[in-house]
């Protein structure tokens, strides 16, 4: 197939980019309109406090200052519910009681927003912020889950009993796990426990909102679900849908945590009592104390295999952070689950989650979605079980993963998999035969490692999976394709065009990308899940099939011969029989539009598609570390991801997110640690002086291996990509590390702390 | 109270009125209107914000405006001429090495200083010339493998 591909499979420079190159993109945090206004935020210096009384007096009278909004002023509106109202009620269900609202009267964790206000510039709307007087009731407080868990725990959602806000259970139960590890012959068990992760988004959460003289709502936002965050701006607001407008304009990072609304529901509060447009940007400790971080985990895994290495067992329960409110953390948890016991082959599976209520910020969504939390502990388990039964690590994961045609994580057939050929040549990158299990000595060790996991293309059957598409000729041939993906830079624009070029028969360029309104763009579920080139490709490969079926048929009056012995390519129909015979596509599209016979068409596709598929990505992860035995430090000298994700539709693209997620996953593994302070409920890691993102100097020697197979329900063969490379990061440099020194960490990250504690213990 | 001050950004010189206590990335964003410089953890620590003054890097969201008058800034908006990108600018979009674009400024303007002082880094130096610019995206591969192309084209001259 790849041989007749010649837009598909090509490293195509991105539509966005050279905005992007030269500052002229416009971000929310850009932009300035008349008479606009900047929101700020008053958010609690407590992690759980009752207001008692604000004073607004002072502030409502300095020069500049326009309106200044508290809980009372917000109390006509609806607390969130997280755009889940009508999606599906899988695993215990994910829909969340609407306790958070656009400000809140009990602070439920440590910036918890309670006031904004809205003025003529930053410096004013600051100072006016200085200036508001809250008389605060501090309440007992809790931050770890266990705590939380305990009698006589604070209490925090009035409907969550004994903080725990949800129980899930796992959807996909089967067998009996009891009976199976009695019958065992190797049972390895663990108790993990993952961190929050922050964003870390290049851009801080921003809006703009603006109202027009009907009374409708422009915002301008940064939400990756475009259309479901419309929805729930609009249910917040008591609004009716068509009243609300999102736009996205060009938004600078994103990776899970704009699926929901942040920096929009207070701007548009401020907007809604002034009349006037207003811009709401976050500063960056905003952003790290206010918002969800990636959702943590406390866990339990029990894994049985038998003789000779085969799977026969597993059962996980875990704890799931949810923080002051129920966000995504019990979806997560859930999810989680979904992955971590449906990535084996795997009779007899179950497992149980808490989602507990504390007082911090929410757990989210972040990259990858409880599935770099969950292989964290699975992946050390089976390396375990490996050293104990003598089998290779290689040969355990080769025994144990699921075949093409089995049931894959989400119920759904395993369209594709080539992870074992992921991790054979993930294993001669890294050199694994020539460097694993060899004697160290000295202070600085080295060792390998590995880890493998299953994803996900989207998130059917367990939520909505629903992606339009529209395509519409140009007089000169070339098309607009009307999608609405989240456009966090994730090369998606470029990718669905090359789909779309691919089908027409014309250049990637030719394809113009309308996106970004929700009144020009037909619903789309959005970018979450490793979703958006599988599913909402799709459906631009068959809105795409549907113009080139009508550009077909146009063609034959011109050329006088059947449909059927037509093709595009190069821009031209031509006679598969007889090449030479050929009319341009532009001729064609211009001899329909500019039509004197009474016959007047603009040729056009529009696709609704809804995935009743899910093709897994799945992919091997190898590390070589390096541990400093003295200082505990440890350096990840070269990292290799083999990937299966079907055809890779742009290789530079697929590359990029590799690498990025790498990136992530290194910081995830070995320096981001969001430290909230246990005495206080105060964050501490607030910016990048004391919370470490990787740099340039930190990251290893990267390789990143495509299979490049073509899945076969995937658009030209490809599946999702966005978040496999972050999942089994940190398991393989956790399994390099025990390597190279001979412990194990079950506790993110792994700190130098941590190495030194385990060397102790490991030596006593 | 406000203080008459004057720049030269992107070769053409400015003439405006700014509080003592403004920062050289407010006058650029707010007053100038050229967006392209950003601010994204307003301490010095991400390098978003870099712009050149006298050619040196400089991080504009810890920088007083004031100290930066009478001296050239370059911001991104002043390194292509015309419609013509600058090598650099070319070599991000070639490489795949933009994503969000949020840090994509401040590290072509890093990548600028040194070329201009280094014509031929080695992958080292320029990992060290770009190690205050943070990037949450592209785990910087593409980022380093851009720079290099661009040295490359510059030395022949090309554009």
């Amino acid at each position: 197939m790849s041989e007749e591909l010649s837009v598909v499979g090509k490293r195509i420079i991105q539509p966005d980019a050279a905005a992007k190159a030269t500052g002229a993109a416009m971000y929310a945090s850009d932009m300035k309109m008349p008479g606009m206004l900047i929101g700020k935020v008053l958010r609690s210096p407590y992690p759980h406090a009752r207001i008692k009384k604000i004073n607004k007096s002072k502030a409502e009278k300095l020069l500049g200052v326009e309106t200044i909004i508290t809980p009372e002023d917000v109390a006509q509106w609806q607390g969130f519910d997280r755009g889940l109202k009508d999606l599906p009620m899988v695993a215990g269900g994910y829909l969340v009681p609407p306790e958070e609202h656009v400000l809140n009267e009990r602070a439920r964790h440590f910036g918890d927003a309670i006031a904004a206000v809205a003025a003529i510039n930053e410096h004013v709307a600051e100072e006016a912020l200085e200036l508001i007087e809250v008389e605060y009731e501090q309440l007992p407080f809790v931050i770890d889950p266990e705590e939380a868990m305990k009698p006589g725990a604070p209490q925090i959602s009035e409907s969550a009993p004994g903080n725990i806000g949800k129980r899930m259970s796992y959807p996909f139960t089967e067998g009996d796990v009891e009976k199976a590890f009695g019958e065992a012959d190797c049972v390895v068990e663990g108790k993990f426990s993952t961190t929050k992760q922050a964003h870390c988004t290049g851009e801080t959460a921003a809006a703009v909102a603006s109202l027009d003289s009907s009374g409708k709502l422009k915002v301008w936002s940064q939400c990756q679900l475009p259309h479901l965050g419309r929805r729930e701006i609009a249910h917040i607001f008591n609004m009716p849908v068509g009243m609300v407008e999102l736009i996205n304009p060009f938004v600078g990072g994103s990776f899970g945590q704009k699926l929901s609304i942040c920096a929009e529901p207070i701007c548009i509060a401020l907007t809604l009592k002034t009349g006037r447009p207003v811009k709401l940007v976050h500063c960056r400790e905003e952003d790290f104390t206010s918002l969800e971080t990636r959702a943590a985990f406390r866990y339990d895994v029990k894994m049985g295999f038998k003789q000779g290495g085969a799977l026969a067992a597993m059962q996980i329960y875990m704890i799931g952070y949810a923080g002051g409110y129920l966000a995504r953390a019990p979806m997560a948890s859930a999810i989680a689950m979904v992955y971590g016991l449906g990535h084996y082959r795997c009779p007899n599976r179950a497992g149980e989650a808490d989602i507990v209520i504390t007082n911090t910020a929410m757990g989210g969504a972040f990259r990858g979605f409880g599935n770099p939390a969950i292989m964290w502990g699975i992946e050390q388990l089976v390396d375990e079980a490996a050293e104990k039964l003598g089998i290779d690590p290689l040969e355990i994961r080769l025994k144990n993963i699921k075949k093409a045609g089995e049931i894959a994580n989400m119920g759904l057939t395993l369209e594709s998999s080539y992870l074992e050929e992921c991790i054979k040549g993930g294993a001669k990158a890294i050199g694994w035969t020539e460097k694993r299990g060899k004697k160290k000595e000295g202070k600085l060790r080295r060792g390998v490692g590995m880890a493998t996991m299953t994803h996900s293309s989207g998130a059917a059957p367990l939520y909505l999976e629903h992606s339009n598409a529209f395509i519409k000729f140009n007089e000169d041939g070339s098309a607009n394709l009307v999608v609405h993906p989240g456009s966090p830079g994730t090369h998606i624009w470029g990718t669905l065009s090359q789909i779309a070029a691919e089908e027409l028969g014309i250049r990637a360029e030719d394809i113009h990308i309308v996106t970004g309104d929700t009144d020009v763009t037909m619903f789309e579920t959005g970018s979450h899940a490793s979703r958006s080139t599988y599913t909402i490709g799709n459906a631009v490969l068959r809105a795409a099939r549907e113009a080139k079926g009508q550009l077909l048929e146009r063609a034959t009056k011109i050329l006088g011969v059947s449909f059927d012995e037509l093709e595009i390519k190069d821009r031209q129909v031509y006679v598969k029989a007889k090449p030479e015979k050929a009319v341009s596509v532009a001729e064609v599209v211009r001899g329909s539009i500019y039509n004197f016979e009474g016959e007047c068409l603009n040729i056009s596709g529009k696709c609704s598609w809804e995935s009743k598929f899910n093709s897994p990505p799945t992919g091997a992860f190898f590390a070589e570390v390096e541990v400093n035995v003295k200082t505990g430090r440890v350096k990840v000298v070269k990292f290799v991801t083999a990937i299966d994700c079907g055809k890779a539709i742009n290789p530079m693209t697929v590359e990029g997110q590799l690498e990025g997620s790498m990136q992530q996953g290194i910081g995830y593994s070995l320096t981001e640690d969001y430290v909230i302070n246990k005495d206080s409920g105060v964050v501490e890691s607030d910016n990048y002086d004391n919370y470490k993102m990787p740099g340039i100097l930190d990251m290893p020697e990267a390789e990143v291996i495509i299979i490049d197979k073509p899945d076969p329900k995937g658009p030209f063969g490809a599946k999702g990509v966005g978040e496999p490379g972050m999942v089994g990061v940190a398991p393989a440099i956790a399994n390099a590390i025990y390597d190279a020194i001979g412990v194990r960490i079950e506790d993110l990250p792994i700190t130098p702390e941590r190495i030194l504690k385990a060397l102790e213990e490991g030596n006593q | 109270m406000k203080q008459i001050a004057n720049f030269i950004v992107n070769g053409k010189p400015y003439e405006m009125a700014i509080e003592p206590h403004m920062l050289l990335v407010e006058v650029l964003r707010d007053e100038l209107g050229l967006t392209g410089t950003k601010c994204s953890c307003g301490i010095g620590h991400c390098g978003a914000c870099t712009v050149l003054i006298d050619g040196i890097p400089a991080l504009s969201c810890l920088t007083l405006a004031s100290t930066a008058r009478g001296k050239n800034i370059t911001t991104i908006e002043g390194l292509a001429e015309g419609i013509t990108l600058h090598p650099i600018q070319k070599a991000f979009i070639d490489y795949g090495a933009i994503q969000c674009g949020y840090c994509t400024p401040g590290m072509i303007l890093s990548a600028k200083a040194l070329l201009d002082r280094n014509p031929s880094p080695t992958r080292e130096q320029v990992k060290q010339a770009l190690s205050g610019n943070l990037c949450r995206c592209t785990g910087y591969v593409k980022i380093v493998d851009a720079v290099m192309a661009a040295a490359e084209t510059m030395k022949k001259g090309g554009k």
